[in-house]
């Protein structure tokens, strides 16, 4: 949710006087933040001032990545959208002006754009009602936040290598219990890029997997942290054991922990595994759903090659042959919880 | 032979992947990977830079560990499947 300031967030311009945040707006911004919706703000005006009547209010701490300057608004959404790693379609822009939401809808026709006068309704308009809220949501501020002291630590190194290996970057992987659906149903649903078929389970069809009672697929849960905070659960992964043949049919990671190799390293482990189970010859499962690209490149720098796509679903299958251990990422310490993948 | 190529990779990398004080000397043979430079996510937009700098169509089935695990390996790759007007 990407706020306008003067006359949206508040009456009045604070650079010329006073100001009053617009009832309901409080209110709103504290929902949406317990839903794990997460606020910034494009608006024109002088940063320093505008900053400290976010400060007088208690409001400067629910914004994360806040563009408050006199460039044109969509460029502020865009740089918002790249720092936050958040897609233009998932961003509603709040404004009391007409002609700025006319030129975000413009030029980023997929931003929501809202008027000003319904701030207080936010709540209750269907994008921003959660069925479920989990723990991972009502801390996305927070991760975000950690993101952001992490980036600042990253530039006073001078070599990135040097920077991942100081992070302690933990990667725990277990099985999941009946806790874990909702975020689970989350990561399936709103994991885009890092996907590799888009698929999304019922509830009762992950019951039934993690009770062992889905023929022969398993479900892996990974958990993440590292000296910056605790991320929580980021990644899941769905594999079939057959007698003779193992297939990796599902495999999401969070978008949030782009950029340090969690990807590469939860399916090493994965892998390996398969290899402790007597496979050398194994399978994955991938749909291109035009925005996972990454998760194929993934495959096949990972020794995967591309074996044909079924006409039946657009799936396509990728072989790769396993003969050692194969190792992620040095600076991902990957602990196995215990997990069993038959 | 000349290093244009190389060049022209590295200077990306260093812009967009490299911490900005960079002390470190990197050969062209490193792993982008293992050293952290490149990720699922970072090599997709190396893909696109190189496609739209050397006016090539990399074909996903293309993104393999042989050819772009390092900018030796990606240059050879350019060099291979550029048309040479010279």
């Amino acid at each position: 949710m990407i706020w306008d300031l003067d006359n949206t967030l508040w009456d009045g311009v604070c650079i010329e006087g006073e100001v009053r945040v617009r009832p309901g707006v409080r209110h709103a911004i504290e929902e949406l933040d317990r839903r794990g919706i997460l606020h910034s703000i494009a608006s024109r005006s002088v940063g320093e001032v505008a900053v400290a009547v976010l400060k007088q209010n208690n409001l400067d701490g629910f914004f994360v990545v806040p563009k408050i300057n006199w460039l044109p608004k969509p460029t502020n959404i865009i740089a918002i959208s790249k720092d936050l790693g958040v897609p233009l379609d998932a961003i509603a822009f709040i404004d009391d002006d007409r002609f700025e939401r006319e030129q975000v809808s413009y030029m980023l026709p997929d931003v929501m754009t809202i008027e000003a006068q319904r701030a207080e309704e936010l709540p209750l308009m269907p994008p921003f009602i959660r069925s479920e809220i989990t723990t991972e949501a009502g801390s996305r501020r927070q991760f975000y936040q950690n993101e952001q002291k992490r980036k600042n630590a990253e530039s006073t190194f001078s070599n990135r290598e040097a920077f991942l290996n100081s992070c302690h970057i933990r990667l725990v992987l277990r099985s999941p219990t009946e806790e874990d659906i909702p975020r689970v149903l989350e990561l399936m649903s709103r994991t885009h890029q890092l996907n590799t078929t888009g698929q999304v389970l019922s509830r009762e069809e992950l019951i039934k997997v993690f009770h062992g009672k889905s023929g022969q697929t398993a479900a892996v849960v990974a958990d993440l942290m590292d000296r910056f905070g605790n991320y929580g659960t980021i990644g899941v992964a769905l594999a079939e054991t057959g007698p003779t043949s193992w297939t990796l049919r599902y495999l999401a990671v969070s978008c949030r922990v782009l950029g340090r190799g969690i990807e590469r390293a939860f399916l090493a482990s994965l892998l390996s595994e398969a290899l402790n189970l007597g496979f050398k010859q194994v399978r994955a499962v991938f749909r291109d759903t035009g925005k996972n690209r990454e998760m194929r490149v993934l495959y096949q720098m990972m020794g995967f090659r591309g074996c044909g796509v079924s006409e039946e679903d657009g799936t396509m299958e990728f072989h790769a042959r396993i003969n050692e251990a194969i190792a992620g990422p040095p600076w991902v310490e990957v602990t196995c919880g215990f997990f069993s993948l038959t | 032979m000349d290093r244009v190529i190389e060049t022209t990779l590295w200077n990306y990398l260093r812009e967009n992947c490299l911490p900005q004080n960079c002390e470190v000397v990197y050969m062209d043979d490193e792993n982008l990977f293992d050293a952290g430079i490149l990720d699922s996510a970072g090599i997709i937009s190396f893909v696109c830079f190189m496609e739209e700098e050397f006016s090539l169509k990399i074909p996903d089935e293309d993104l393999l560990p042989e050819y772009f695990s390092s900018v030796a390996s990606i240059a050879a790759y350019i060099r291979a499947n550029t048309m040479r007007t010279s």
